[in-house]
């Protein structure tokens, strides 16, 4: 079935992010000359402006900062409500500690504040394309 | 180095009609606002050498708006244009009046046939859509999701309820029913419990919740004080103004989230309150912008009306309310009264009517000092502010 809810316009310059997807890593650009991550990725640290960034892979550990059971979705996505979105708090707290992704593998009902999660990968059908999610630890 | 307290005054506002408007273009809004405002000044299109759009409107694809509306209002080299999110953009305004680069500016704004929410994306037949890199889009996130996701957590922080974040919605309606020009007034009065049995949109965030998502045009006319003596209205003052920014669109939840001394909003505040020379019980009336029930509690905390984490007491002790301490989006606001697109100036008009004593069965009884707040990007990303005074 063809996949057609929006997908990521990516960029040369984030080309090593999606890569990872493809290689089940989530990468995180951390600055080499302060240390400090830096998500959603910039050009530069935000900390020290260095444009010295190294992606690197995070464990993939986080728990649930916050969530959302959507009734309605915008496009495609109305096509599967209810479904959630989490704001998910990575284990290495990169800046801004939070990243956003759809919960899967839940019923929308049993996600509680602080539950344990775990990056998971989606090959996108037809499209040359891995994306991420975030699933429950089981 | 002072704000230029007095040197230009609000002298003219205009809002079309709000709601669905399936005959008019967004065009059309806005020319009918800009004429609408210029007219209600006493002044004509001959007077205006500024322009003030909102930075959502849209304009003829291809040329910038400068020049667009430069050449649509009549051919004329116009003195100063200046994008930007309303109550920020006057006080900027009111600071170029004072500095002699222009005399009487109109901000507008007007959208028309395309709706804001999640029933304005349709969903495509034959292949995925691109959205940007980091968008929220790809995760079926959209606005009112990302609201939802902070005010979970902000009520999970607070031990804020859903019939707390309601009592918003309940005042704000009770506001709309006293405007006859509301959308939603005719529908009549609203309860906690009608709130909280309206059907999930994010949850948190019930339908009543959110604001409403119609069409609609308003416009501002700003003049210097020497033109502002000889206008229709008793001229409506900028005492001060300011505006400031922070986050990107929605990518990033920065640590700590709801920082004590907050953020955006909090600055603008503290530099357009500190500008203008007032304290926050000098306020009579207030316009906040009020996307969905849980901003207007955070708005009333990140602009220091009361403690963070004590928004929803204020609003259950029913200062926001008309008769209370202050009120607070008198006109129904956007949960109320209309979201048009880009509705930050809809606030900043009512202000100016509540200051004119134009407001019927809403006005607030010797309304003086009022202040309108536009922000955006959940309370954090950005904000601005305007105060005004009737004398
Ligand atoms: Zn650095």
């Amino acid at each position: 079935m063809t996949y057609l809810k929006p997908l990521p316009d990516t960029s040369e310059l984030n080309r090593p992010f999606w890569e990872g997807l493809r290689q089940h890593e989530f990468r995180v650009p951390r600055c080499a000359d302060c240390g400090d991550w830096n998500w959603i990725p910039y050009p530069a640290c935000r900390s020290c402006q260095s444009e010295h960034q190294v992606w690197t892979a995070v464990s993939g550990n986080a728990v649930v900062w916050s969530w959302s059971v959507v009734h309605r979705g915008p496009g495609a996505f109305n096509d599967e409500v209810p479904y959630t979105v989490v704001l998910a708090k990575l284990a290495e707290e990169p800046r801004s500690l939070i990243v956003t992704g759809n919960l899967v593998g839940i019923d929308p009902a049993e996600v509680t504040m602080g539950m344990p999660l775990t990056v998971v990968y989606e090959e996108v059908p037809e499209e040359d394309i891995t994306l991420y999610r975030f699933a429950p630890v089981r | 180095m002072a704000f230029p307290q007095r040197q230009a005054a609000i002298v003219g506002v205009y809002t079309t009609k709000q709601g669905k408007l399936p005959d008019r273009s967004s065009f059309s809004l806005q020319l009918e606002a800009i004429k609408g405002a210029v007219d209600d000044a006493g002044l004509t299109l001959a007077d205006v050498d500024g322009l003030l759009p909102m930075s959502l409107t849209d304009h003829l694809a291809g040329t910038p708006a400068h020049q667009f509306w430069a050449e649509q209002l009549g051919e004329r080299p116009l003195s100063l244009v200046e994008l930007g999110g309303a109550s920020g953009q006057l006080a900027k305004a009111a600071a170029a009046i004072a500095a002699g680069l222009t005399e009487v500016a109109v901000l507008f704004y007007g959208k028309a046939g395309q709706l804001v929410g999640p029933r304005g994306t349709v969903a495509p037949k034959d292949k995925a859509p691109r959205v940007p890199e980091w968008s929220f889009m790809q995760h079926g996130a959209y606005m009112t999701t990302w609201y939802a996701l902070w005010a979970r957590r902000y009520m999970h922080e607070f031990g804020v309820t859903s019939a707390d974040l309601a009592e918003v919605a309940v005042f704000t309606r009770h506001h709309a029913v006293l405007n006859p020009d509301s959308v939603m007034g005719r529908k009549g009065e609203i309860t906690v419990e009608d709130v909280l049995s309206s059907r999930y949109i994010c949850e948190p965030l019930h339908l009543l919740d959110c604001s409403i998502d119609n069409d609609g045009g308003y416009a501002i006319v700003i003049a210097s004080a020497e033109v502002a003596r000889n206008c229709r209205h008793e001229p409506i003052w900028v005492l001060g103004g300011a505006e400031a920014y922070y986050t990107d669109f929605y990518g990033t939840i920065n640590d700590p989230w709801f920082p004590e001394g907050g953020k955006s909003v909090r600055k603008a505040t503290d530099r357009a309150f500190g500008l203008a020379g007032i304290t926050r019980d000098d306020v009579d009336v207030a316009g906040m912008y009020d996307c969905f029930t849980i901003t207007t509690i955070r708005n009333l905390e990140e602009m220091g009306f009361c403690k963070l984490g004590e928004g929803a007491d204020f609003v259950r002790e029913g200062h926001c309310r008309l008769g209370g301490r202050m009120p607070t989006n008198t006109d129904g606001g956007l949960l109320s009264n209309s979201h048009s697109g880009d509705p930050s100036g809809m606030h900043t008009i009512e202000v100016v009517r509540q200051l004119r004593g134009a407001c019927g069965d809403r006005q607030v009884p010797d309304a003086r000092i009022g202040v309108s707040l536009q922000q955006g990007w959940a309370v954090h990303g950005m904000g601005s502010v305007l105060v005004m005074a009737r004398d």
